[in-house]
């Protein structure tokens, strides 16, 4: 192979990096900019994350979590416009100025996570520290990366025979049709189960075990309770135990609870 | 301005902020105003304490140690980032290099206390910060000794599209973020309307404003508006219940007519 094969090649990997991290960003600012969960978006609510945040350290008042969410937004809308101007300077083989708009974008990535390092000390959340701590320390790679792939020698192609080629797509097709086949299967005979009311096993005179398959919602815990109460009507619900994890088997046991159950008369 | 430097600056600052808020985090041992922290006294107590070693001051040694290594980490960053903005890169990277050296050692005795401690969650973290201080220091130390191009930006009309084109979007952004909070606040305040899912028993849907004053409030409203009603008993709905991330808590209030 050639090397303009492999500068092609290098290319794309840093299409595949510029493109992760506009999209990683323009995500981020439109989670800002919807706010809430809504019909094919979720997202994360960010205010009243912040806003608990900041009551956390005595500054309830809502003003201190919007500012915060600002100069975040800015933070990360900086990054994007960068990184999109280092695509668009990647499709014009700009390569010098691909660099330098890269790196600013890259530079806008890093004090982000700076700036979100040191709120999840203050505010004591260790757990977000290592999620910003994690995605700090990928922006940074992701610079070595982009810059250095001049230096990785890629290997050249040798083709694929008839055979490979053949073996392959048996493989693939035959696995793909399996597992294909199972995932409708168990949609076909599972979904029923998210709603659906569960069954209850009497464990002693007054108390009663409901055992949750993975999919129930809340729909199927308050159509179990319905369907429970309505078919002991003499009964009311003293008290609801909910099985702690230890007493679960591993990540084989759904959710588990004992009802508690005193006479109505 | 290189390429490196600007690197080197956000590596070193990062770093810098990283020690520091954590050495800060040592001398607040509590939660105060402007300042939660994560509690590192409960935790070495009573991290001791499953060992057996039950008097404080081991666990209060052990945390003086730590703290020290901590503040020897900050200072050399500290020094480090002088040292770089005066233009002494040689001495910054030797700096730079024994804070990261000390800042290894103490995610080295984080780890062996945590295999000693049992907690698997903490090693998994203190391995990747270990991690990603060791690649840190071998980037800046690279790039920091290798031919480096300048940031170039031009030319300046793409250059200030560019900046034109954050500074609508930022103010796009803020825009919603001002008009979602307005809109939403009332809830953190606002009783929740409960359903009746069967015969007295009542569901309540608390919107992720909801915090313990939500709580009460929604209780009050609840008996307020139901006199006829005794509540018996208060289930909190476990998070395997929820829909993923769209719900934030779910109250189920159990209640029976009150006899006359």
């Amino acid at each position: 192979m050639t090397n303009t094969t492999h500068t092609r090649e290098k290319d794309l990997v840093r299409y595949f990096i510029i493109i992760y991290w506009s999209l990683f960003w323009l995500l981020n600012v439109a989670d800002k900019i919807i706010g809430g969960a809504h019909l094919l978006f979720v997202g994360r609510d960010r205010f009243a994350q912040v806003e608990r945040f900041f009551d956390s350290i005595g500054l309830e008042n809502p003003v201190f979590a919007n500012i915060a969410l600002v100069i975040t937004a800015g933070l990360e809308i900086f990054a994007l416009v960068f990184f999109v101007g280092a695509l668009y300077y990647h499709l014009t083989k700009n390569r010098e100025s691909t660099r330098s708009w890269f790196l600013v974008g890259v530079g806008f990535s890093l004090a982000t996570f700076t700036f979100f390092s040191i709120g999840d000390q203050v505010f004591g959340d260790h757990f977000e520290l290592l999620e910003h701590g994690l995605f700090w320390f990928i922006a940074l790679l992701s610079w070595v990366v982009f810059t250095g792939l001049d230096r990785i020698p890629l290997p050249n192609q040798v083709g694929v025979t008839a055979k490979q080629r053949n073996a392959f797509l048996a493989a693939t097709i035959v696995s793909a049709l399996v597992i294909t086949a199972s995932i409708f299967y168990h949609n076909h005979t599972s979904f029923v189960e998210r709603t659906q009311a569960v069954a209850v096993e009497q464990i002693t005179e007054d108390t009663y075990k409901i055992q949750f398959p993975f999919l129930a919602g809340s729909t199927a815990f308050e159509n179990s309770l319905e369907k429970f109460l309505s078919e002991n009507p003499t009964l009311h619900i003293d008290n609801i135990y909910t099985a702690p994890k230890p007493l679960r088997l591993g990540k084989s046991d759904g959710l588990i609870i004992y009802i508690q159950t005193v006479s109505k008369q | 301005m290189k390429e490196s430097k600007l690197i080197q600056y956000l590596i070193l600052i990062h770093w810098l902020f990283f020690a520091g808020t954590t050495a800060l985090d040592k001398l607040i041992p509590d939660v105060y105003p402007l300042w939660v922290g994560a509690d590192f006294y409960t935790l070495f107590v009573k991290l001791f304490a499953s060992l057996g070693i039950k008097d404080p001051i081991f666990a209060t040694i052990a945390l003086a140690g730590v703290s020290i290594v901590e503040i020897v980490a900050f200072t050399s960053f500290l020094l480090a980032l002088v040292l770089l903005i005066r233009k002494n890169t040689k001495s910054a990277e030797q700096w730079f290099s024994r804070g990261i050296l000390t800042s290894l050692i103490l995610f080295s005795l984080f780890s062996i206390g945590d295999q000693v401690f049992g907690d698997r969650f903490t090693l998994l973290e203190h391995g990747i910060f270990w991690c990603i201080l060791l690649i840190s220091w071998v980037v800046f130390l690279y790039i920091g000794n290798t031919e480096s191009n300048n940031v170039n930006l031009a030319p300046s009309t793409s250059l200030r599209l560019t900046v034109i084109a954050g500074v609508v979007l930022t103010v796009i952004t803020s825009i919603s973020i001002f008009s979602f909070s307005s809109s939403t606040w009332d809830t953190k305040n606002t009783p929740v309307s409960g359903a009746e899912i069967t015969n007295g028993m009542y569901k309540f849907d608390f919107p992720f404003l909801g915090d313990k004053e939500t709580l009460e409030s929604t209780l009050k409203a609840f008996k307020t508006e139901h006199p006829e009603l005794k509540v018996n008993y208060i289930y909190t709905g476990p998070s395997e219940l929820n829909t993923k991330k769209k719900t934030h808590m779910l109250l189920y209030v159990f209640t029976e007519k009150i006899k006359p």
